[in-house]
């Protein structure tokens, strides 16, 4: 990739940064709803303490000065204050953030453990009972509500089991001084086996919950690519030279096949990131999607416009890194 | 299941029951929200508040039965209508070891009342809680004043919602730094906040034992209070029965019997403080006239909808106040009489019955749905319209600009148990929560004048003609005010709910 | 039919071939067993939907609290009149099931005609037309895809209030990016060919040949995504009620039963799995079906 298309690629992300802030800020200013109203709730207040609460939140300004103060603020970093938290809404955000990336890294991980073997196997043995019942297993894994399949879960494995812990990230018996960020990385990093078991035990049903449906789509993926590479001369060539079916499989035939893979995986976690919402309240997860959701009720405008523009990065960068991935292992593709 | 996750669980599972034990003085709560912030001064929340006031003490609390008593201050004297002494304990600690002075005290009360004085122009949200207050100062050492621009009686009801900084901590780390940090002279010291996840507290060795009223007086009984967040209803219960936590707030009624039948957990309640109602829109041409509103509470079996739906875990109300509430009295009923309500619409030219919409909040939809239903028999065939709470109090608390809709199925809150935090409100006209639209002059004058009168027993009287007047006028079906539901493990003692809803859990011990 | 005399004729080929391709397909998919039987059980719930009030053994909203929380029929307590069990306000769960299936297959009917048909005429434009059409399109494409689905639908749910249409609205809004996106590259690959040129060379009308003669040969594809999107946009809609920005009450849809009975669930199992049941298998049998099309009529996936 030269560098004159790595610009090209930075200067298009602009007019969707403006875009995506110009709808949020639109939406959020049309949906009505006083935040100052909902912060008092029911108790007393004076006009004049509403009039001023209205001031130190910055609503008592026309809208189009918010816009702009929104965006001129957000380009220099500035994303204000959550109306909420008091305090800047950058830093909530990165507070919640390292636990919506681990979840969906790891449900990423279980997707792509899962889906490649079967997808793999299925296609080997396409038509099989195994084939079909993979087949069969994904579109399951497509068909579920998350909120309703998330909660069995964690009544089998949590209330009638017990093997797992409810809801949470990690048991509070051990601190955590973070490096990363990541529990699972930190309490390697640091040594503490117990306590990764422990953030383990808590990760493992979120992620399994959220990361099904894309299992389901990339042993789809898989599947049908395998197929298509499987039929390639190459192959039929290799085979025909007398290597064994296992080399010409994992040395030649695998490698091609999971170039769509790895690069629908990437496009698919931005919206595993945008879509945990509903798993992170089921399992009480601290992350992102919960806090957004209930900052729209809130009508925690500078959160919800910065956790927007945060996604929208996000996918923006996904794509190209999946447009890079797929470069970098099929050398013919040109950018 | 495939079987790499099987592999990967039972891996799991083997090294859970190898992992240690928790410590078992660890007192775990379930709890619906996280702290917005954990400065006391700059948050609106009741959730936030429970939570803080484990962190932090305030000048006076309250203690099971509602009743104010003191906490940091030795002793409170009403000097004059307008002037409030309060002696400050000597000796208190804050975290940090430092001492406690009169001079906190005034810091953190001027922190709430001074216009900007929260650093970069801003007051306060909780300005509005202290009244009119004019000014506070230290009169000798250990004494703190609070001067009132005019009578309030509620003052000492409202104090507890006030919790006292350190100045010198406050001037060290700003307005900015009190939001995640934390120096009080509450029974816990802060340990960690992981946002959004729990917030964990260790006992506070130096504590000087709170209030007196309330014993035992001395350090708390647990080594730590954990917070854990767990905002969905079903894992919380979960959570519980698991035996992941030792306290759950917000017990659905529907899961008392599930939960009191466990073998490990129980069920404790205690009479809340939020009355539910049903606004009529009177501004609308249908409510406007009192039949109309007085069909519709004769159509309504409260007792019903609160044995079958709310378990029987609430008290039906006759007027807006709870019965443990400050100038509550017995109000004339109206009885359950479908046919009294269909009469009553035909006599105000309704003999073929209304039609009508209620809103709802998504949270009370399936009550909200009984109570229309019932309606229905009696001739208002209600359709119920599930609506954001955002947008509902935007469309009701119109504050005298014109309302649409009929009717509102919603709630007031009243910590306080006094009539000046929830009566007035709702019914003074075009104020904040008076979503009915209802505008009485002379009930108007009742009820200020009920607000700044001194004396106890005839302010007690004024509410209860103010009651009467608004029970013949009908304004709203007044319901229930529900209980508040809390599941326990029974490991824990030494605990009990508070009915304004704070979890202190300075005397609670575990097993 | 008005249409300018059709220079298609002209062009023997495309048209004509589509429609063989298409008989053939059809063979191809009424072969594949499972997917024919995955067909029926959609058809079967279709029918189920229209024919609800001759179905369904009671009034699905009317209450009743002395039946709250009923256990179905072959439980202690039940009894075979209420098979499934009731809800929270003693509703018959069979009949809501019943009724339920209209707004779900509704909503995601509803949903996939809305988005397709703008997203066919966005992407057509977009592909054939280029220029500055396409730069437009293309943007708002970006800028949309951007968005996390459910947090841009919650938004506009929280902007334009409750109700049946507007959740159609706010998973619309989003949803014809995905048919827009189908259509344009198959567009720019199919307006190269030859007989598009032919019918170019014969003075057609830009509109004739996006919507006469490149439109039919890229179908297939958009009816095999369209149909994928539908199973998808179901169980949207279920998450949107689980936010609590679900159909109004007392209309019953599967995604509202499920979120209103998961409070329930450890004491009344069955208010919130029959419901959860019945999404999965009508979203299953429908991506089993569009799986067996797009097996019969994506080119790409033949043998």
């Amino acid at each position: 990739m030269s560098l004159g298309k790595l610009l090209e690629r930075i200067l298009q992300l602009l007019p969707v940064l403006l875009g995506v802030s110009l709808i949020v800020f639109a939406m959020m200013a049309l949906t009505p709803g006083d935040p100052v109203q909902i912060m008092i709730g029911d108790q007393s207040v004076t006009p004049e303490q509403e009039a001023a609460l209205r001031r130190d939140l910055g609503l008592d300004r026309p809208i189009h000065e918010r816009f702009f103060l929104f965006v001129t603020d957000a380009v220099r970093g500035d994303f204000g204050e959550s109306f909420y938290h008091r305090r800047p809404v950058a830093d909530v955000i990165a507070e919640r953030l390292p636990a919506t990336i681990e979840l969906s890294l790891v449900a990423l991980i279980v997707a792509l453990a899962t889906a490649i073997p079967l997808g793999v196997l299925a296609a080997i043995r396409k038509n099989s009972v195994l084939d079909r019942l993979a087949t069969v297993g994904s579109l399951l894994g497509v068909s579920l509500p998350g909120f309703w399949f998330g909660i069995l879960l964690m009544m089998l494995f949590a209330v009638h089991l017990q093997i797992l812990p409810v809801s949470g990230r990690i048991g509070y018996s051990s601190e955590i001084v973070p490096i990363t960020g990541f529990l699972l990385v930190d309490t390697l990093l640091r040594g503490n086996l117990s306590a990764f078991w422990d953030a383990l035990s808590h990760i493992i049903l979120p992620a399994i919950t959220l990361g099904l449906p894309m299992t389901a789509i990339l042993m789809r993926v898989t599947r049908t690519s395998m197929l298509e590479v499987l039929r390639q001369d190459y192959v039929t060539f290799a085979e025909a030279k007398g290597l064994s079916r296992r080399r010409v499989l994992f040395r030649h035939a695998l490698k091609n096949a999971l170039i769509p893979t790895v690069s629908v995986a990437a496009i698919e976690t931005g919206s595993l990131l945008g879509g945990n919402m509903i798993v992170e309240t089921v399992f009480g997860w601290p992350g992102l999607g919960r806090l957004v959701v209930e900052s729209i009720f809130l009508r925690n405008y500078p959160l919800v416009q910065a956790a927007v523009l945060f996604y929208a990065v996000t996918y923006v960068l996904l794509n190209f890194a999946a447009d890079l991935l797929y470069t970098a292992l099929n050398p013919r593709v040109k950018l | 299941m495939t079987r790499l996750h099987r592999i990967a669980l039972a891996s799991t599972v083997a090294l859970c029951a190898a992992m240690p034990v928790a410590e078992a003085k660890d007192l775990t709560v379930g709890f619906t929200l996280d702290a917005d912030t954990l400065d006391p001064a700059n948050h609106r929340k009741r959730e936030t508040e429970t939570i803080i006031r484990n962190l932090y003490d305030g000048i006076v609390t309250r203690d099971a039965n509602m009743q104010v008593v003191p906490e940091i201050a030795e002793s409170m004297t009403q000097v004059s209508p307008t002037e409030y002494d309060f002696k400050i304990r000597e000796g208190i600690k804050f975290h940090d070891g430092t001492e406690m002075t009169a001079e906190d005290v005034k810091f953190s009360l001027d922190r709430i009342t001074v216009d900007g004085a929260m650093g970069d122009g801003q007051t306060s949200p909780r300005q509005g809680l202290m009244g009119p207050v004019d000014k506070v100062e230290v009169i000798d050492g250990t004494t703190v004043r609070i001067t009132l621009k005019e009578p309030w009686p509620i003052l000492p009801a409202m104090l507890p919602n006030q919790q006292i900084v350190s100045k010198a901590f406050v001037e060290r780390v700003g307005t900015a730094g009190l939001a995640t940090e934390v120096n009080g002279t509450g029974p816990f010291k802060l340990v960690e906040w992981r946002k959004g996840d729990a917030i964990i507290m260790e006992r506070f060795d130096d504590y000087y034992g709170g209030a007196t009223d309330i014993a035992p007086v001395g350090p708390a009984c647990v080594d730590r209070v954990i917070f854990k967040v767990i905002p969905e209803s079903a894992s919380r219960v979960a959570a519980l029965l698991a035996g992941d936590v030792d306290i759950i707030n917000d017990l659905p009624a529907f899961s008392v019997a599930q939960v009191k039948n466990a073998p490990d957990t129980d069920v404790l309640t205690v009479n809340g403080t939020r009355s539910f109602f049903i606004a009529m829109n009177m501004e609308g041409e249908i409510f406007d006239d009192p039949k109309v509103r007085q069909a519709a509470a004769h159509a309504i079996d409260k007792q019903l909808i609160i044995d079958k739906i709310l378990a029987g875990n609430a008290a039906s109300i006759d007027g807006i106040l709870s019965p443990d509430a400050f100038g509550a009295s017995e109000l004339p009923a109206y009885e359950y009489d479908p046919e009294k309500a269909a009469a009553l619409l035909a006599e105000a030219g309704f003999p073929d019955g209304i039609d009508v919409t209620m809103d709802v909040e998504g949270a009370f939809k399936d009550t909200a749905e009984a109570v229309a239903s019932l309606l229905t028999k009696a001739g208002i065939r209600t359709r119920v319209a599930v609506g954001e709470s955002a947008q509902l109090t935007e469309k009701w608390r119109t504050e005298g600009e014109p309302k649409s809709g009929d009717m509102y199925f919603t709630s007031w809150g009243n910590g306080s148990l006094d009539p000046f935090d929830i009566f007035t409100p709702t019914h003074r006209s075009h104020d904040r929560g008076n979503s009915a639209g209802y505008a009485n002059p002379e009930l108007d004058k009742i009820l200020d004048a009920a607000a700044v009168e001194m004396d106890a027993e005839a302010r007690a009287a004024m509410y209860r003609e103010a009651e009467l007047i608004v029970n013949a006028d009908a304004p709203y079906v007044y319901l229930w005010v529900p209980q508040d539901i809390y599941g326990v493990s029974k490991r824990l003692s030494g605990w009990t709910p508070s009915a304004d809803s704070r979890i202190n859990l300075h005397d609670a011990c575990v097993e | 039919m008005s249409a300018p005399p059709a220079p298609a004729l002209l062009v023997p080929e495309a048209p004509q071939k589509a429609e063989s391709i298409f008989h053939r397909n059809l063979a191809t998919f009424a072969a594949n067993r499972l997917a024919m039987a995955s067909a029926v059980v959609v058809v079967l719930f279709v029918l189920m939907a229209v024919l609800a009030p001759f179905v369904a053994p009671h009034d699905p909203n009317e209450t009743d609290l002395f039946r709250r929380m009923q256990p179905p029929a072959w439980l202690p307590g039940g009894e075979w009149s209420y098979a499934l069990g009731c809800d929270a306000l003693g509703r018959d769960i069979l009949s809501r099931i019943i009724y339920g299936a209209r707004i779900s297959i509704f909503i995601g009917t509803a949903v996939i005609l809305v988005a397709t048909s703008i997203g066919i005429l966005a992407g057509l434009a977009s592909g054939y037309l280029r220029g500055w059409v396409d730069v437009v399109i293309s943007r708002i494409v970006d800028i949309l895809l951007g968005f996390p689905y459910l947090i841009f639908a919650i938004g506009l749910m929280a902007m334009m209030g409750p109700g049946l249409w507007n959740i159609i609205l706010a998973l619309a809004y989003k949803e014809w990016v995905i048919p827009c996106r189908v259509v344009r590259g198959e567009t720019l690959v199919t307006r190269e060919l030859e007989y598009v040129e032919a019918a170019r060379a014969l003075g057609a009308s830009r509109w004739h040949i996006m919507l006469r003669e490149i439109l039919p040969n890229i179908l297939s594809p958009v009816i095999v995504v369209s149909t994928i999107r539908m199973a998808h946009v179901i169980i949207l809609e279920a998450s949107l009620s689980f936010l609590g920005l679900g159909v109004q009450p007392p209309t019953a849809s599967w995604g509202s039963m499920v979120a209103d009975g998961r409070a329930f669930i450890l004491e009344a199992w069955w208010v919130s799995t029959f419901p959860g049941l019945a999404i999965l298998l009508l979203v299953l049998a429908i991506n089993v079906a569009s799986q067996g099309l797009r097996d019969a009529f994506d080119p790409r996936f033949q043998e």
